[in-house]
């Protein structure tokens, strides 16, 4: 892998020009990821989810480079079944195959907006392996500032689309945001795979301020073969609120693994999932809610219906540091299994410093009730029916979490759960 | 200097040391030296043998550094392996044999070994830093065919029994610390239960350290045959030093067809100053084996001492409808830490296990549980349940849960339940309302909180249990 | 309509139901009574098609062998069972639920499918005969529902599905007095020639309202008695042990 990795590193510089400064970060991130490789199962935090040997195992050749990208005359075109959904009014950013393509704000006073758009990446906040791999190679750093007092208008869907034309087996992509005081944003992530056995990684890191919203939406649900990591850090200042959602089952692989730092009182993370798989997929979702401040407050649901071969893992920990008074943090995650092969990995985490706090947390897998599905069926239903309602009510109070009506309904669609 | 000598043992009533003459291999953990214990013990070559291709393993294995609680890397080259009193070189052939010293220390340890024909129904076998000193109630215990010793009595005499399980459920290529227990172990106790009896007594061993740049190792091992039934007990103190002490035993239950094992441990190790300074390293591997159909383990541990406990009694439920248990209370104040919880592995099918652990943590101190609950693929119809509460007291000490879930199972649930809390002022106001104390507030509340894992100890250690509970837990709210 | 006729029935080797027999005709009311442990939910599960039990004998169900029928099929052809501990469905909205499950009869029976506007006339109006609030109706299935709540929308889901042959599995437990009279005012609005019912009590105070047409007493798993109205009447002053 070294060797190919550092003459693709070459002619992703070549074609990139990034200014020189930023050469330099680029190649003391690569040599840090060569250093450190993919994360092992030997990782405490890869422990259910042997990232190097899946890669390994699933990806022929490792390529870094895609020389389409910076063909400018081939603008990589979207098909218009790629965006299938008949949606409700929306900003747009479009990223295709890692690469910027749209950026589309019609709906707002673009004043109150500040968008950077550049090859100058900046350094991430983290320092895994993965990160660095993002640093070295990705080819836009996309920043994007709300200002202070500023409500968007009409949501924002960021498009992330691949197509089978790539030529690299590897993507990176970075978004930062920024919302200051008092501002507001709803954010969509919906995935668009025609590429194969990709490995996609992903790193948007959020800084929330004051009295500020966030609601976030992560949508992947299209069948296909890559590997995904998405990594989400997010920082919350005073009062303010994020609301976070995966829907969790198109992809072969995915691990996303999401950071909330509530860094001054009264902040709130809310953090609600759904990992619904079949075939031999794997999906991991990996929370880190770390209350550095009195006063704040976590709730996390997860919840997976795993069918087949698939395996479904959820890493939850709740951390309280010592000054973080008044805490209080749930979680529960439950897990159904729907195939003896089927496997859940669980690891629900409490680290605590202090003593006045509420936390807990709960987790149950198993399958299907045999007495409810005896109830249901003594009224008449059938066996299948008797399940599929099951499950359906399983995952209802999931989605009934979500506060965004417009997109409860669209979840509601694509995972056909109904009330 | 005298009247803080005196201050020191009120805060740890066991701690005191008794000036024994004793018979110490030469420090430092080499070939010659496991050749040394073998020896002495007058062990069958086999035993050797095994010792050293566990001290080969030893070699290439490396200290785990996962745990929670760290420590000052242990110079194991300036460890004592082997310590006995000089007395014992013959061991001693009944009670009045004894070295009157030695009867002396067990008095004030509360164990009267002379006297406990009388008082209790138990039988003892005491463990004097790694020598096994005096068993009682040898005869009784005999008519029923149950062989109840120390262990390198068994060796001696039961060869075979020895043979066969010793290392069974704990390989000796297993991890870092059994390795090493593997290789240097110098006694513990050894219990057989015949096929169909039910021991009619609870058997106890009761541990000492006594000697200073120590380290115990000692080994236990019990086998219940088919359809039989033995409650087992375990007590440990030791003398306050300022330096760390090692204690790193090994202990195996072996549980036939229809058998059942109850496993209890009240550790009061010498937990360190109020500063933290000394105390026992309690590095213990603990492991059952649910072998036959039928076959049930139970662990209870009440952990209160040691600077820093850091076991995990666990349980393979090879053997269908077998089931394991794991019951723990751990209180962790000043400067102590804990990372304890269990295993339950789930291989045979219709396997049940149910944990439920209570950790207290106050003062600087911080409590880990870690457990693992793996239901593997062919384990059908398995159920685990668990439940682990913290409470905290101050915001100067840590509570953490770490549970590791594995269903591979379709036909099998698992549940696992946590909480945090700390002990109300509501609380607190209504006993203080009541005439208790600040100190018989907490000790009351807090015995309520473990009162789930207070009620699976036998009797006669429960009232103790309950006493300790409360002391640890002294002066730790202002 | 249902006829039992020597059933054994064995769960984990424990022998529960010991040869009972037991004949149904369309428009009867039977009731059953018996101590703890007697086997009444037994019989109730077993006739409404519940896993688990080792069986020997025949039950005939119109004519047809009851035990070729699956738990859904018996359902189809207008076997009701008042469960005596509803199930809490979380997250099944109760509205929906009987919606899907009125619906799978209907269908099975060659009628018209009802639609969500129909459903739901039908559904209140039931529902307001019962003196039950509507709001159960957007509530999860029995999540959170008190004792009495579930056991009036069992006999709800009975009105709405309008059975054959109903069974009520100690429907009265747990009831008060003003609860009691609108289960069995439930069932005696339902009652008429073609309706039968088999109904499994503890107690005496449920026939009070309904009078049944027979009453049985099963004791060791077989029925040990059997009578009109004033053989419950008797056991009430009785007792069990003296039979």
């Amino acid at each position: 892998m070294t060797n190919q990795i550092k003459t693709d590193f070459d002619k992703v510089i070549k074609y990139l020009k990034p200014p020189k400064e930023n050469i330099n970060l680029r190649k003391k991130s690569l040599n840090k990821f060569i250093n450190l490789g993919f994360p092992q199962k030997k990782e405490e935090d890869w422990k259910f989810f042997d990232l190097n040997q899946i890669i390994s195992s699933n990806i022929k050749d490792l390529k870094f480079f895609d020389k389409e990208l910076f063909d400018k005359k081939n603008k990589i075109l979207i098909p218009k079944n790629a965006l299938p959904f008949k949606l409700f009014e929306h900003n747009k950013i479009i990223i295709a195959n890692g690469a910027v393509h749209t950026i589309d704000f019609r709906y707002e006073d673009l004043k109150k907006i500040n968008i950077t758009n550049t090859a100058k990446n900046q350094s991430s906040n983290t320092n895994h392996s993965l990160a660095y791999l993002n640093s070295a190679f990705t080819t836009n750093y996309l920043k994007i500032i709300i200002k202070k007092n500023y409500s968007l208008n009409k949501p924002v869907i960021l498009y992330n689309f691949t197509n089978e034309k790539i030529t690299s087996t590897n993507i990176n992509q970075r978004l930062d945001i920024v919302l200051e005081d008092n501002s507001r944003l709803n954010l969509i992530n919906l995935f668009t795979d025609y590429s194969s056995d990709n490995f996609i990684n992903i790193n948007h890191e959020f800084k929330v301020g004051k009295d500020s919203i966030l609601k976030n939406y992560k949508i992947d649900d299209k069948e296909n073969s890559n590997i995904k990591y998405f990594y989400n850090n997010i920082d919350l200042d005073q009062n303010s609120l994020v609301e976070n959602f995966i829907l969790s089952s198109g992809s072969k692989f995915i691990k996303n693994e999401i950071n909330c730092n509530l860094q001054a009182k009264y902040a709130s993370a809310f953090v609600s999932g759904i990992i619904n798989l079949d075939g031999a997929k794997q999906h991991e979702i990996k929370t880190n809610i770390n209350h550095l401040a009195e006063n704040t407050k976590s709730y996390q649901l997860i919840k997976s219906v795993l069918n087949e071969n698939s395996k479904g893992i959820f890493q939850g920990k709740i951390f309280v540091d010592s000054i973080a008074q008044k805490t209080n943090g749930y979680q529960l995650s439950k897990a159904l299994l729907l195939n003896e092969n089927a496997e859940f990995d669980g690891k629900p985490e409490l680290e605590i410093y202090a003593d006045d706090v509420k936390c807990s947390h709960g987790s149950t897998s198993g399958s299907l009730d045999e007495n409810s599905i005896f109830y249901l069926m003594s009224r008449g239903l059938n066996h299948k029916e008797a399940k599929k309602l099951l499950i359906n009510g399983f995952l209802l109070d999931v989605v009934e979490k979500i506060t965004d009506l417009e997109i409860k309904k669209l979840i509601k669609e694509i995972i056909g759960v109904s009330e | 200097m005298r009247e803080k000598e005196l201050e020191k043992l009120k805060e740890y009533k066991y701690g005191f040391s008794t000036d024994i003459e004793s018979i110490k291999a030469p420090k430092g953990l080499n070939e010659e030296v496991i050749k040394f214990i073998s020896n002495i013990k007058n062990e069958p070559k086999w035993l050797l043998d095994w010792r050293l291709k566990a001290y080969e393993r030893l070699k290439i294995l490396k200290e785990p550094d996962w745990q929670k609680p760290k420590y000052p890397k242990i110079d194991y080259q300036n460890l004592y392996y082997y310590s006995a009193p000089k007395s014992f070189k013959e061991k001693p052939k009944n009670l009045d044999d004894l070295d009157p010293k030695l009867l002396e220390t067990y008095k004030k340890l509360g164990i009267p070994l002379q006297e406990q024909k009388r008082l209790n129904n138990i039988a003892v076998d005491a463990v004097f830093d790694s020598v096994s000193v005096a068993t009682t109630f040898k005869e009784k215990l005999t008519e029923k065919g149950i062989i109840f010793c120390s262990i390198s009595e068994a060796i001696q005499k039961h060869p075979d029994l020895v043979k066969r399980y010793l290392g069974s459920v704990i390989p000796i290529t297993d991890h870092y610390f059994a390795t090493l227990n593997s290789a240097v172990f110098t006694d513990g106790s050894f219990v057989y239960i015949p096929e169909g009896v039910r021991c009619p007594m609870e058997l106890s061993t009761y541990f000492r350290i006594n000697a200073s740049d120590t380290g115990q190792f000692e080994r236990t091992l019990i086998i219940a045959d088919k359809g039989s039934y033995v409650s087992y007990l375990e007590g440990c103190t030791a003398p306050m030093r300022d330096e760390n002490q090692l204690h790193a035993a090994n202990v195996e239950l072996i549980a036939l067809d229809d058998a059942e094992i109850k496993y209890s441990t009240v550790q009061n190790w010498y937990p360190g100053d109020k500063d933290g300074k000394g105390g026992i390293y309690n590095f213990v591997t603990k492991r059952g084996l649910c072998k036959g159909k039928n076959s049930k383990i139970s662990w209870t541990q009440v952990e209160t001492g040691s600077a820093i406990t850091w076991k995990y009694p666990s349980c393979i439920l090879k053997g269908d409808n077998s089931s394991g248990e794991f019951y723990s209370i751990a209180i962790t104040n000043n400067h102590q830490k804990a990372d304890t919880g269990t295993k339950m592995i789930h291989l045979g099918k219709n396997t049940k296990s149910k944990i439920i652990s209570k950790g207290i943590s106050a003062g600087f101190a911080d409590n880990t549980y870690r457990g693992l609950v793996d239901i593997s693929r062919n384990a059908n119809n398995s159920r685990n349940y668990t439940q682990c509460d913290s409470l905290l007291i101050g915001n100067k000490c840590g509570a953490h849960t770490v549970p590791y879930i594995k269903n591979k199972n379709l036909f099998s649930n698992i549940e696992h339940e946590a909480t945090t809390s700390k002990i109300s002022d509501d609380q607190l106001f209504y006993c203080n309302q009541r005439g208790l104390n600040q100190e018989e507030a907490v000790s009351l509340i807090v015995n309520g909180f473990c009162k789930e894992v207070l009620q699976q100890l036998p009797m006669e250690f429960a009232v103790e249990a309950q006493k300790l509970v409360g002391i640890s837990l002294e002066g730790s709210v202002g | 309509m249902l006829n039992i006729d020597n059933l054994y029935a064995k769960i984990d080797k424990k022998a529960i139901l010991n040869g009972l027999s037991l004949k149904i005709k369309p428009g009867e009311v039977h009731a059953v009574m018996g101590p703890n442990g007697s086997g009444k939910s037994t019989l109730a599960n077993i006739l409404s098609g519940k896993q688990g039990y080792e069986i020997s004998g025949n039950v005939s169900y119109e004519n047809k062998n009851l035990f070729d029928l699956a738990i859904e099929e018996r359902a189809h052809k207008g076997l009701f069972l008042a469960f005596q501990y509803p199930l809490e469905i979380p997250g099944v909205n109760t509205s929906n639920f009987l919606k899907t499950s009125l619906n799978a009869i209907r269908k099975s029976n060659g009628k018209k499918e009802l639609d969500a506007l129909e459903f739901l006339k039908i559904v209140k109006e039931k529902a307001s005969k019962l003196k039950m609030d509507e709001k159960i109706l957007n509530r999860q299935l029995n999540v959170g529902f008190s004792g009495g709540e579930k056991k009036k929308n069992e006999i709800l889901q009975m009105s709405l599905i309008e059975p054959k042959m109903a069974i009520l599995d100690e429907t009265d437990s747990g009831l008060d007095i003003d609860a009691l009279k609108i289960v069995a005012n439930g069932v005696n609005t339902l009652r008429n020639k073609e309706r039968s019912f088999l109904i499994i009590t503890h107690y005496q105070r449920l026939l009070d309202y309904i009078k049944p047409d027979f009453v049985h007493v099963l004791m060791k798993g077989k029925i040990a008695k059997s009578g009109c109205m004033e053989l419950a009447e008797e056991l009430e002053k009785v007792g069990y042990e003296k039979l």
